[in-house]
């Protein structure tokens, strides 16, 4: 997941690249992605996401949709 | 749970709980001989534990070998996200991870990319765990379910 100035240089790098546009959201989005993901990291008790638990996470910062959607 | 797989269970624990603390250290990834030596146990003990750690997707090792490549958020080898805090400096994987990084440490932070189609540097900055307001946004190339197909290019 790369962090881009614009739309329009997503659209560029795209066409650069010869890839097909994927998902592109806000950048909080990615902020809170980052913290629902990771805080807990360092925990002894962390332990990686089930699914259910990953589609939560994705729902709960407003990335839904097919292209979220682990299974 | 079988008497064998708590053991297991506890050893990796201990492992990634090493792995993450020399690398937060250091700010390199520790080796299967490292993490041995500081948990003072076989290195085929410690070999079998980062073979499970890559297997649950918790560490990411280089193709070929036990080197750490990845321990999300933290990445081994120089990324586009250079993530600076008050203690010390890590390589994020991508934006998730390189967000996750003040996250994991609950501090601020710094983090130095660059506009993949011009090469324009910016920073993003967190502050108190929000953003100083930028003109950014994030992209995904590969839909989640294919996220493991090559973990290097999401």
């Amino acid at each position: 997941m790369l962090a881009f100035r614009s739309e329009a240089t997503v659209e560029r790098w795209c066409e650069l690249r010869g890839v097909a546009r994927g998902a592109t959201f806000a950048i909080e989005q990615a902020l809170e992605l980052g913290r629902a993901w990771h805080a807990d990291r360092l925990s002894p008790d962390w332990r990686r996401a089930t699914p259910a638990e990953a589609q939560a996470i994705f729902a709960s910062v407003g990335l839904t949709g097919d292209f979220w959607r682990l299974g | 749970m079988s008497k064998i797989a708590a053991v297991s269970e506890a050893l990796d624990r201990d492992v990634r709980l090493c792995v993450y603390d020399r690398f937060l250290e250091t700010g390199e990834p520790p080796t299967v001989q490292d993490v041995a030596g500081a948990l003072g146990i076989g290195e085929k003990d410690a070999e079998a534990s980062f073979r499970r750690l890559e297997a649950d997707h918790v560490l990411v090792l280089a193709p070929g070998t036990l080197n750490i490549w990845m321990a999300a958020p933290l990445s081994a080898s120089p990324t586009a996200f250079r993530v600076s805090t008050p203690g010390g400096a890590w390589w994020g994987n991508c934006v998730w991870d390189a967000f996750g990084i003040p996250a994991m440490l609950g501090s601020d932070a710094v983090i130095a990319t660059a506009d993949p189609a011009t090469g324009e540097p910016f920073d993003l900055r967190v502050h108190e765990g929000k953003l100083d307001p930028v003109e950014a946004v994030a992209h995904f190339a590969v839909p989640a379910r294919c996220w493991w197909d090559n973990i290097g290019y999401t």
